[in-house]
């Protein structure tokens, strides 16, 4: 009895149908079944704080510390809040105007508190910039009437 | 080459150009959509409007074409397809452009079931002739896109239509010095039923088509911001394969082509709905097997949907007007999806470039002007326009600023892959239009081969 002989195209498509999954295995390993980054942080947890030394890494983390408990009072996540800002790339504003400065300035004080406790601002310039928080017109950065460049200026 | 031979050459250019048009215009839409200062469903148009053209004419003609002269029907589908290809071309309006495009679609489905009995007189056996003219189809659908890009970026997307037209000339020219027998026009058996099985399956992988021309071509232009000419050079993975994989299908029993070449369209598909990222690399993998799909199935397919006993005029406008109806139906099911998912996935992507430019260990003296910037690319973008988000970055130094380019990179790279998992669902559905397919295949096997 003569054994049938395997058909070379039926082989090679075999191998196609393998191929096919394989490139899906492949792209299951890259992370398509993960969401794609970067992960939006809990603004209420402990985040690694901004590296860098100097005024302007010192400022930096005092504003993203700030911008993270404004989020967290408002029980979002610190980029919607940035967004919020100034109605940023057209976007509908969630909360009031109102919310977001007195957010805002309780997240900056806040985190000029603790940059003071970290040891990250000399302590003749915390009562100053409390100062500046309280009274920086906040209210003409959330209608988008100045930017944050003026701010810092 | 014979004379005979010289003329069903040009015929089958005709043809092959009526088929790429289904997707040509696909890689110009966004140059479309700025040159006539329309909306994204406007632009759609464009395509829907020539495939509901030809489906709608192809359906009605199945009735009474065997009764009509096919040389006839070829020269008067050719006349309408080249005028209306040098009308397109010279479109200045969205409304002009869509109301030639319908015309163009009502030559083509006049020349596609003109050509079929006019092929067969000119290769001497209906078998030959219709081989020719699926030969013809499959590459004209894989081929359109690519075709569509390079003109686009060489010339203008007017260039699509005017190069349509001297083919369509040439095929005219052939037309009327062709001669169809009687023979390959009448059948003997009154009904169409026992091609609808393999049509069925046609119009499947048709629609699931639409995934592998037009929403891979959107990603990789729109999504992924590469010119027409680079899209061009990565979609042309498609027909390679279509071609390479040519001599397989004849070697494949004609059940287990179809269920191959369903199969592989449905796993091309599937890895295109997977892509982690904007991987060009996996993209292509992707679309070759498409291709290798395609080329498998739709040949065989083809050649069951075309009964000589039913009459090759009737069969082949039946499987004409079934393939195009698949596409028309297919982008009315897609394109909904996709728009109801590409501005959540704008909303994400934004999120997640505000967090990359938060978290960039870049001074506030960069950050700040380039973040404004960003701020005005992505309203753009809200209002329907591809943003140019590298150039926020470029304008402040990323140049010279090994920190700014790698936010850049980061940026794009995040804005790019939540782009790319938009497209996720309609890659999905696209592939469940072909494993859909192969289901009605396995189901009417049977019938299919009877």
């Amino acid at each position: 009895m003569r054994a049938s002989r395997p058909n070379p195209a039926l082989a090679i498509l075999a191998a196609l149908l393998v191929a096919a999954l394989a490139l899906v295995a492949v792209e299951l390993g890259k992370g398509a079944a993960h969401e794609p980054g970067p992960k939006l942080a809990h603004p209420c947890g402990q985040r690694e704080t901004h590296a860098g030394s100097g005024l302007d890494a010192t400022i930096q983390r005092v504003v993203l510390d700030g911008l993270d408990g404004a989020a967290c009072r408002l029980h979002t996540t610190r980029e919607e809040f940035v967004l919020s800002l100034g109605g940023a790339a057209g976007r509908p504003r969630r909360w009031s105007r109102h919310t977001i400065e007195v957010a805002l300035r309780a997240g900056l004080l806040r985190a000029t508190d603790e940059a003071a406790r970290r040891g990250d601002l000399p302590g003749f310039a915390i009562p100053f910039l409390r100062r500046l928080i309280e009274t920086a017109p906040l209210d003409r950065l959330i209608q988008g009437g100045i930017g944050l460049s003026d701010l810092l200026r | 080459m014979s004379r005979s031979s010289a003329l069903a050459l040009l015929v089958a250019s005709a043809v092959a150009i009526a088929f790429a048009d289904s997707s040509v215009v696909v890689l110009a839409l966004p140059q479309l959509y700025v040159d006539l200062h329309t909306s994204i469903e406007g632009v759609a148009w464009v395509v829907t409007a020539y495939n509901a053209a030809v489906a709608v004419v192809a359906l009605g003609l199945v009735l009474f074409v065997h009764r009509l002269n096919a040389t006839r029907v070829l020269v008067a589908g050719l006349l309408l397809f080249t005028a209306a290809s040098i009308a397109c071309s010279l479109a200045g309006s969205l409304g002009f452009l869509i109301s030639a495009r319908i015309v163009q679609g009502v030559g083509a489905a006049l020349l596609l079931a003109g050509a079929l009995p006019v092929l067969a007189s000119l290769s001497g056996s209906a078998a030959r002739g219709a081989a020719v003219w699926t030969l013809a189809g499959t590459f004209g659908v894989a081929l359109g896109p690519a075709l569509g890009g390079v003109l686009t970026q060489a010339f203008d997307w007017r260039a699509i239509f005017a190069a349509q037209a001297p083919i369509a000339a040439l095929g005219l020219l052939a037309a009327t010095r062709a001669r169809a027998q009687a023979f390959v026009e009448e059948g003997w058996r009154p009904s169409l039923a026992r091609t609808l099985p393999a049509n069925l399956c046609l119009g499947l992988v048709f629609g699931a088509l639409v995934g592998a021309l037009f929403l891979a071509v959107l990603l990789v232009i729109t999504g992924w911001s590469y010119s027409p000419i680079a899209g061009a050079a990565i979609v042309s993975v498609l027909p390679a394969a279509t071609l390479l994989v040519r001599p397989l299908a004849a070697r494949l029993p004609r059940l287990t082509a179809i269920y191959g070449g369903a199969g592989l369209l449905t796993g091309g598909l599937v890895g295109l709905a997977m892509l982690p990222s904007a991987s060009v690399w996996l993209a292509m993998c992707a679309l070759a097997l498409c291709g290798f799909g395609l080329g498998l199935a739709v040949p065989v397919l083809s050649g069951l949907a075309l009964d000589l006993g039913a009459g090759l005029s009737r069969s082949g406008t039946l499987s004409i007007g079934v393939r195009h109806l698949g596409l028309v139906l297919a982008i009315a099911l897609i394109a909904p999806l996709l728009a109801s998912e590409l501005p959540a996935a704008g909303d994400r992507a934004l999120l997640r470039a505000t967090a990359v430019v938060l978290d960039s260990p870049v001074g506030l003296s960069k950050k700040v002007p380039v973040a404004l910037d960003l701020r005005g690319a992505f309203a753009k973008a809200r209002q329907g326009e591809v943003p140019d988000l590298s150039r926020p970055f470029d304008a402040h130094g990323a140049r010279h600023d090994e920190q700014l380019a790698a936010t850049r990179d980061s940026l794009l790279s995040a804005v790019e892959n939540t782009i790319t998992r938009a497209f996720r669902p309609a890659f999905f559905l696209s592939a469940a239009l072909a494993a859909l397919a192969a289901l009605v295949a396995f189901v009417f096997r049977r019938r299919i081969l009877a």
